[in-house]
């Protein structure tokens, strides 16, 4: 009688799958579900997840932080915090992508406001404007759809509305330290940042928590 | 002192992150009871995502893997689920309130302004009075209170209370990192008893919590416990702060 031993090369045996079901191979799961999928410990979804917006998370954290060592770890402590904490996000509040990036700024700006505590800040912040962080993404600014997008949309700003707002997101600088830096007054430049993201945001058509009709009706 | 501005016009620096520590703790108190102003404040932060976007760059290829495998190893939190303290509530109290006698009887300096009064446990009085004076303008209750210490270890810890409101905002910056699967917990203390009022991140170093309800809570605490939080503190304090 003779044994299965020598069939063990035969693809048309299924005694046990060696590999997992493949996970709905049709369309890409989006950044928002791969968060979902990630808030319940799913590791697979969160390397989709890096790969996804890793590339965002250390573009921001390096054109705030400008060293690419410091940006590399703050982009590290950012992606292990979104492992950590996806569990809050709520997209009713807005995008994962969004969420993701709030966090890399926050983090990103902390870093660089501590690394120029003190009177060495103040100096830099007083010394005139050297390189204006918006001219960098206009030149950068090449690839995709939603890029072009946003430069468009910058560049439908007013010269003070756009300064304020890229040397405050892109430069780090409080909203004091950017009415130094443009020699306006401060309640002008609140204003400027306000009036500049609302025109951004009718020009990008950003909405909030149209993806999540569940909750938003509570 | 000058008239409490316009508080939405706050609303774009909030969302690039172009406030100070103590203006995005008014701020965040502001938004946490306006709705308007919470779901304003959503559409910008989606907005200056957009910008976020636009920085795409390659990281090194070796970060990838340093990610996933510290996440490997990374408990995740769980939404809104407290852990029980292992130790006994009994012990847990006993040192809160020998803690909280010491942290009522450490100095403070108080510095009256028209409308705001500021506490604050150092040397630094020019600071304070700029962080008072920047309230000051944020805030639309003129009963605003701001308390601030350093923290054992480095960082600080600093509360602004409005009684009229009940609410509170704290603030925490530049913490030494919690060991591995540690988070801050607050505490809100009334006389003995600690509530909690909330848990970082594990290993988050620096954040804002609104106090929702100060009830009669008179010193707001901090301690490291394990990730989730616990539901007595497990240790001694790193830092308190009387709220009254």
């Amino acid at each position: 009688m003779s044994t299965r031993a020598g069939r063990g090369g035969d693809p048309g045996w299924r005694e046990q799958p060696t590999a997992p079901i493949l996970p709905s191979a049709g369309q890409p799961a989006g950044p928002d579900e791969l968060l979902r999928q990630v808030a319940r410990g799913d590791e697979q979804a969160f390397a989709a997840l890096y790969d996804a917006l890793a590339p965002r998370v250390y573009g921001l954290a390096r054109r705030v932080v400008r060293d690419p060592a410091q940006a590399e770890e703050v982009a590290q402590e950012v992606l292990v915090e979104v492992w950590r904490t996806a569990a809050r996000f709520d997209s009713a509040k807005g995008s994962a992508t969004s969420w993701v990036l709030t966090i890399t700024h926050r983090r990103a700006v902390d870093r660089v406001r501590a690394a120029q505590a003190g009177a060495e800040r103040e100096r830099r912040v007083g010394a005139a404007s050297v390189e204006t962080p918006y001219d960098d993404v206009v030149e950068e600014v090449t690839a995709s759809l939603e890029q072009q997008q946003v430069r468009r949309c910058l560049k439908g700003l007013t010269d003070l509305q756009r300064e304020a707002i890229t040397l405050a997101y892109y430069g780090g600088y409080t909203y004091r330290e950017v009415a130094e830096k443009l020699d306006t007054a401060l309640p002008t430049i609140k204003t400027r940042m306000r009036d500049g993201l609302i025109r951004l945001r009718d020009c990008l058509g950003v909405e909030v928590g149209a993806g999540a009709p569940e909750t938003a009706g509570r | 002192m000058s008239q409490p501005i316009e508080i939405h016009t706050l609303a774009g620096a909030y969302a690039l992150d172009a406030l100070t520590e103590i203006e995005r703790a008014g701020f965040a108190l502001h938004i946490a009871s306006c709705e308007a102003c919470a779901s304003e404040v959503s559409e910008l932060s989606e907005t200056v995502s957009r910008l976020g976007s636009a920085s795409g760059e390659a990281p090194p290829p070796r970060l990838r893997n340093a990610v996933l495998a510290e996440v490997s190893n990374t408990r995740q939190l769980t939404a809104g689920r407290a852990e029980h303290s292992a130790r006994g509530s009994e012990i847990a109290v006993m040192r809160w309130r020998r803690w909280t006698a010491a942290a009522v009887a450490a100095g403070v300096v108080a510095i009256g302004g028209v409308a705001t009064t500021v506490v604050i446990e150092e040397r630094r009085v020019g600071e304070a009075q700029r962080q008072a004076d920047q309230l000051a303008a944020v805030l639309a209750p003129g009963d605003a209170r701001v308390r601030a210490t350093d923290v054992t270890g480095g960082g600080k810890l600093t509360v602004y209370v409005s009684p009229s409101l009940n609410k509170g905002v704290v603030v925490m910056s530049g913490l030494p990192e919690p060991p591995s699967g540690k988070a801050y917990q607050l505490w809100l203390i009334q006389g003995r008893s600690p509530t909690s009022a909330g848990v970082m991140a594990a290993g988050a170093r620096e954040g804002t919590v609104v106090l929702e309800a100060l009830g009669s809570a008179d010193t707001l605490g901090v301690t490291v416990e394990p990730a989730g939080g616990s539901r007595l503190p497990s240790q001694d304090p790193i830092a308190g702060v009387p709220l009254a």
